[in-house]
């Protein structure tokens, strides 16, 4: 048995495999889970796990713990096996897959990464840098300008009003004066997961291959992945699990 | 001596010539211990948010430095150089604007150069004088990038150091001659480095301050450091002006990529980094290297002067996980 982890900077995410096949998932905020549980000694993260009620005292003693995610090489684990969070997206997508070459588009609370796969293997990726407008936190930001929910968000499509600003920051005003001309929340709604897709396509755009993976809190979005459909003009595969991807992958990563 | 400083590599022969103690702008910002501060210092000046760290940190170490002389390289290198000479020229400060030329003629490099010798009365005896003692210090310089590249015996850190103070030998040429002798003569008893990945560094100097000695901590090194070590002047041409032609840090991507394509093979090379600052051009360029070299390349970014961030390190180690994962 073995227990993944995956230190998002919005959710951790937790995935317990055996025998080749998931147990159970779950995840935690990630501030919530760092003060409750958290602890550093000696320059040492370590966690108290069994104090989350989430697993079994002898899933704990038993099983391989392996963990990924942010912060990871800023600090040692107390006894655990660490893996860059690139190899675990890319386990965790071949496990549920079962693909063997294609382009894995992993978009979570702060980072977006995109990475090619042949082979079952990692050959090239990028992540984006410096900026951070496209992913999840910038779709918290937009609903709650909206005054939506995150699900109403992800779910429009038609018609998008464009908003043009790169700055997540600044496409908070650009947004409130789109709002004062008086477009219907649906198309606003539709404007903001547009300009997710505009980000990222030059991204994707540098490894095309016969399949697009999408993984992260992203990939619950329904408009998102109905409107990257429509600009790369292939289907997007969305596995059974998109959010527990990296944890999935920490607890299958060979 | 007076002292005069310069915004990128140009002939410091005639600096040398002219009794001027000559000063790399980039040396004196990014070793300065403010270097942070002073890019701050250029922003509240005006700087905007969005324009090279390099420029700024140049113009605030100018000022503080006392540095009343400069040679602005307005071609082949950025055009920010441009208007960092106007408005040094504002705090009294003289700006001369040197210019490689973009088609790289053989005719205007020469016009370039002498309109230079004129400008500092420095004669063509002395300027050559000057390149002869120049081109000992640089043959040195080559072999610590030998020992690097073929006996494993020297850091990335350090390949990165002696040549890129080749661009002004450390405003001493005799001083830095010493310090490489003696670093010449420590070296050769040291044990060979047993790095697993070798690595290709390209693109401009980085702001990062422990880039180096991170991938070494991770079993990898760099074996080449593309434009620090065309700042030695590496094909010991006697010629001047053929010397200036060579060097292909002021000209096109693609002269840049013959001498790094060559390079990578004869140097062994695994995998590139390819260095970019923020809000430059040759971030662009960034789209040909990809184009045109075959081996796994990771693109950095750096803006300020600053040690690797969590981000950078996860997409270093990622990638060096990949390449390792590949051979």
């Amino acid at each position: 048995m073995r227990i993944g982890i995956d230190l998002g900077s919005r959710k951790v995410k937790f995935s317990v495999v055996d025998n080749g096949a998931v147990v159970r998932l779950a995840d935690y905020d990630t501030l919530g889970f760092y003060k409750r549980f958290g602890r550093i000694v000696d320059e040492e993260l370590s966690f108290d796990l069994a104090a989350t009620g989430m697993f079994a005292a002898e899933e704990l003693a038993s099983a391989a713990l392996v963990v990924t995610g942010y912060g990871r090489n800023t600090l040692d684990f107390k006894g655990v096996k660490v893996v860059s969070e690139i190899r675990a997206h890319v386990a965790g997508a071949v496990f549920q897959t079962g693909l063997k070459d294609f382009t894995l588009l992993d978009m979570g609370g702060q980072d977006t990464k995109v990475a090619l796969v042949r082979g079952r293997r990692l050959d090239d990726f990028v992540m984006n840098d410096k900026c951070a407008a496209s992913s999840g936190r910038y779709l918290e930001n937009m609903a709650s300008i909206l005054e939506v929910s995150l699900e109403e968000l992800t779910s429009h499509w038609e018609d998008p009003v464009p908003l043009d600003t790169t700055c997540g920051i600044f496409g908070e005003s650009e947004l409130i004066g789109q709002i004062l001309r008086g477009h219907p929340v649906a198309r606003l709604c539709a404007g903001v997961n547009q300009t997710l897709v505009k980000r990222v396509l030059p991204m994707l755009r540098r490894f095309p291959s016969p399949h697009l993976v999408l993984t992260g809190g992203v990939a619950r979005g329904g408009a998102f992945v109905r409107m990257l459909e429509a600009e790369t003009g292939s289907p997007v595969i969305v596995p059974e699990h998109p959010q527990h991807n990296g944890a999935i992958g920490c607890a299958v990563i060979e | 001596m007076k002292k005069t400083g310069f915004t990128t590599s140009i002939p410091i022969e005639v600096l040398l010539a002219a009794g001027r103690v000559p000063v790399d702008l980039n040396n004196l910002f990014i070793t300065s211990e403010r270097s942070q501060w002073l890019i701050d210092k250029a922003e509240l000046e005006g700087f905007p948010r969005n324009i090279c760290g390099w420029i700024k940190g140049i113009y605030a170490a100018v000022l503080e430095s006392g540095i009343r002389e400069i040679v602005a390289v307005t071609e082949g290198d950025c055009s920010n150089a441009r208007a960092l000479m106007e408005v040094l020229s504002l705090k009294g400060i003289s700006a001369i604007p040197f210019a490689y030329p973009g088609d790289r003629n053989r005719e205007s490099l020469r016009i370039e150069i002498e309109k230079l010798m004129e400008q500092f009365g420095a004669s063509l005896e002395a300027v050559m004088e000057a390149k002869t003692r120049l081109d000992g210090i640089r043959r040195k310089v080559h072999e610590i990038d030998r020992l690097t590249w073929q006996e494993n015996l020297v850091s990335g850190q350090e390949n990165h150091y002696f040549q890129v103070a080749t661009s002004d030998m450390n405003s001493d040429p005799d001083r830095f001659e010493e310090e490489i002798e003696g670093f010449l003569q420590a070296v050769v008893s040291r044990k060979p480095f047993r790095e697993k990945i070798r690595l290709a560094y390209i693109g401009v100097p980085p702001i990062i301050s422990d880039l180096y000695p991170f991938l070494e901590s991770r079993g990898a090194r760099v074996v080449f450091n593309e434009t620090q070590r065309q700042f030695s002047m590496p094909y010991g041409i006697t010629d001047l002006v053929e010397q200036y032609r060579a060097y292909t840090y002021p000209y096109d991507i693609f002269t840049r990529l013959e001498d790094i394509t060559a390079e990578i093979e004869k140097r062994r090379v695994d995998a590139v980094i390819h260095y970019v600052q923020s809000f430059c051009f040759r971030q662009i360029e960034d789209m040909v290297v990809r184009r045109q070299l075959s081996l796994p390349v990771l693109t950095l970014e750096g803006d300020k002067p600053a040690s690797l961030d969590a981000r950078t390190r996860i997409r270093i180690e990622s990638f060096l996980e990949m390449v390792r994962e590949k051979s």
